[in-house]
């Protein structure tokens, strides 16, 4: 070859260069443009990420092409995801689903609960009663008749026309209603509204709107390419236009294409039912407070208040009569023979012992009005012991320190009286009707000031013994004659039905063992009780009673302790004579 | 099923009406004529084994063109006019209204019914009308509410032609 001798001269090298260029040129350009494509290629992946972001605004303010085309690859990618890990999606839509469920669950369950209320309510009150009627006479079904009062408002027909012929694309009606000559009315609904813009509004884009027949109503909504028109009963609200209106522009966007190519087939508007339906609605009052019923059922509810007033005044007259009744017949003196309620009068009868308590009183201590009370009481003599007490205190009155109650049928006094109030005790008790005995032994007996200093001087005798001896001495001998003096000096001043008696006590010095001592002292009560009998003077009994040296006399010196102690002392009690006569010895 | 809009015009007392009442389903009385100036019925035909149901718009022109509301015939797919060929002032009429009809909704099939066929010997329109008649672009047929002569082959046809279009 030429440059192979290594004269590479300029001229050389630009003739090479040409030649070159001659034999490989288009291949060195497509070299070129391949190296520039590849070198290109790399600068855009790298680039690609940092304008994507912004492509794909750019590319979605345009058009929504970009979102078309995604929408397969991310519907695929979103089922993938879902099959993969369903626990993430569902953590990412709870907090939108948990409240959706709720409100669903909620409106369904408040659904229920109103039906119920209303079935009962319109089962029960007398306005159901009367639709229940009315149906049977007419021979409608209840649920129509119901319908037909409860009614707030209802869609019955719904006409979907195309807008330029008149010609009926798809109709609906409610279930229980019979089919009208659907496409007919479409023209002449549709004519009706042309003969109404032409005759009053004639050359503007409006058209006849709505229109009321009776208790109908037709609404009609227009959009470009075809009509709504619903059939409705009742009154609707407002808000029942827009949504015929958004339910037109949800059929001119699903069915864009057929409206455009309309030209007499209504099959591809058989799918249009469904959205249709949806207008189909029926709302009844479910309030409960109807125009009509409200003074009605004021006037149940003024009734049923009347009713439970009547029924408590009663209950709780026949609680109050009741309780009267108890309280009378536990009331001491009081036998009621007959009671029974007049209106508003009670009548009493029975037997009342003149010590009881009158019934009005106690009636009016419970807090009744006693003016309506008719009472009759027979006398009696009751042998109740609260009434015997009050008849016993009214023929004697008790001292001051005295008491007296009632055990069975016997008077019993307790504390401390005077020899007269005793006497006039015994004497009157049996005066007293259902009072068989009066008990005194729990009576200690005052006597009379006069005697007082020969019962004292009883008290201060004494008989000493020698020292473990119960012998008695002459002068004690002569001491214990002397007493019969003294209790008959006393008993002489306290009348015949009193006795007195002599009480011996015996008692030891503390020389030897208790055993002893005691028996000592019983040796020595029974020597003196027993001189005392034989000198004919009482002592009390169970006699004799030596207390060893218990209890002993005071003294002041211990050998004068021992001294006295070694002794007999003497008490005067003074009894009533036991009834029949002398006591036994 | 297809449905067909068609008007059928004529002037008052072109038996029109008879027509109708005898041929097609009847829902709204003859009043809306006189109070809304339309009445529509449906008419339903076989054509090319096919159910097609016209929905007939029935205007009236009580006094020739001027009473018919245009806006009625929108979107129709085809026109019956009704001739009474006893009366020949309805044949003049109904050249007014075929024009008003043209101007409002443009040419569509077109069928014209020479009514009271029954009725030839009382009829008054002569061969120059027909001739006339002929230049225009519809179909004549010689009907007869009393006796349904043609009645049912003018609808027939008209629906045929209505198809075609369509298609």
């Amino acid at each position: 070859m030429a440059p192979a001798n290594g004269d590479d001269s300029p001229t050389d090298a630009q003739e090479f260069a040409r030649l070159r260029s001659l034999l490989v040129g288009r291949e060195q350009a497509e070299l070129e443009r391949l190296r520039r494509e590849i070198r290109d290629r790399t600068l855009t992946a790298e680039n690609v990420g940092r304008h994507l972001p912004e492509a794909i605004a750019l590319r979605a303010e345009s058009d929504d092409q970009l979102a078309r085309a995604l929408m397969p690859t991310l519907e695929d990618a979103f089922t993938e995801s879902v099959q993969r890990n369903p626990q993430q999606i569902a953590q990412a839509i709870y907090p939108t689903l948990g409240p959706a469920i709720r409100k669903a669950i909620a409106e369904a369950i408040g659904g229920i609960v109103e039906g119920i209320n209303r079935a009962l309510e319109e089962g029960l009150s007398v306005r159901g009663l009367k639709w229940r009627i009315e149906a049977w006479r007419s021979g409608v079904p209840y649920a129509q008749v119901v319908m037909k009062h409860a009614l707030v408002y209802r869609v019955e027909q719904a006409y979907l026309i195309h807008a330029e012929t008149g010609l009926l694309l798809s109709h609906v009606t409610a279930p229980d209603l019979a089919a009208p000559d659907a496409d007919v009315i479409a023209g002449m609904l549709t004519a009706i509204r042309d003969f109404a813009r032409d005759s009053f509004a004639a050359g503007t884009d409006g058209g006849l709107h709505a229109f009321r027949v009776g208790d109908l109503s037709v609404i009609v909504e227009a959009g470009p390419r075809a009509l709504l028109a619903a059939v409705v009963r009742g009154h609707h609200p407002p808000a029942l236009a827009e949504r015929l209106q958004e339910t037109l522009e949800l059929v001119h966007l699903q069915f864009a294409g057929p409206l455009a190519r309309f030209s007499g087939d209504a099959a591809p508007f058989e799918s249009a039912r469904a959205i249709l339906a949806e207008c189909l609605e029926t709302v009844v009052d479910t309030s409960g407070k109807t125009h009509r019923g409200l003074v009605p059922r004021l006037a149940w509810v003024a009734v049923f208040v009347a009713l439970a007033f009547v029924g408590y005044i009663l209950i709780a007259s026949q609680i109050k009569w009741r309780r009267a009744l108890a309280t009378l017949r536990a009331e001491p003196g009081l036998v009621v023979l007959d009671a029974h309620r007049g209106l508003r009068t009670w009548h009493l009868q029975g037997l009342r012992d003149p010590l009881a308590r009158p019934a009005s009183v106690v009636l009016a201590g419970l807090g009744f009005d006693t003016s309506r009370v008719h009472e009759t009481w027979a006398p009696y003599i009751s042998a109740d012991p609260g009434v015997v007490l009050r008849r016993a205190l009214r023929v004697v009155t008790a001292p001051k320190g005295v008491e007296l109650s009632i055990a069975g049928d016997t008077l019993i006094a307790t504390g401390a009286a005077p020899v007269d109030w005793i006497d006039a005790l015994h004497a009157r008790v049996a005066a007293i009707p259902g009072i068989g005995a009066v008990s005194d032994t729990r009576l200690t007996v005052i006597l009379p000031l006069a005697v007082q200093p020969v019962a004292d001087s009883v008290a201060a005798s004494h008989v000493f013994f020698e020292t473990g001896s119960s012998r008695l001495s002459d002068a004690a001998q002569a001491m214990l004659r002397g007493l019969g003096g003294s209790l008959r000096t006393i008993e002489a001043s306290l009348g015949p039905a009193w006795r007195a008696e002599l009480d011996v006590v015996g008692r030891t010095d503390t020389t030897g063992s208790e055993q002893l001592n005691r028996a000592l002292s019983d040796d020595r009560a029974r020597v003196a009780t027993d001189f005392l009998l034989h000198a004919g003077i009482q002592t009390t009994r169970p006699a004799p009673r030596g207390i060893g040296t218990t209890n002993p006399l005071p003294a002041q010196t211990l050998e004068e302790r021992a001294r006295v102690n070694r002794s007999v002392s003497f008490a005067v009690r003074v009894r009533r004579a036991e009834p029949g006569g002398e006591r036994k010895q | 099923m297809i449905q067909k809009k068609v008007c059928m015009v004529g002037v008052f007392a072109t038996g029109k009406t008879s027509l109708v009442r005898r041929f097609v389903h009847s829902k709204f009385s003859d009043q809306y004529l006189s109070t809304v100036g339309v009445k529509i019925d449906r008419k339903p035909v076989r054509v090319k084994e096919q159910d097609v149901n016209l929905l007939l718009w029935d205007l009236e022109g009580r006094d020739g063109a001027q009473d018919i509301q245009t806006s009625y015939l929108r979107g129709s797919s085809g026109v019956l006019y009704v001739v009474d060929g006893t009366r020949r002032e309805t044949l003049v009429q109904i050249a007014e209204i075929h024009e008003l009809v043209s101007k409002s909704i443009g040419d569509v099939p077109s069928a014209i019914a020479l009514n009271k066929a029954d009725l030839t010997s009382a009829w008054i329109i002569n061969d120059g009308d027909r001739a006339e008649l002929g230049k225009r672009p519809w179909h004549v047929f010689e009907t007869s509410a009393l006796t349904g002569a043609g009645v049912e082959r003018a609808f027939v046809w008209l629906a045929e032609q209505m198809g075609s279009v369509a298609s």
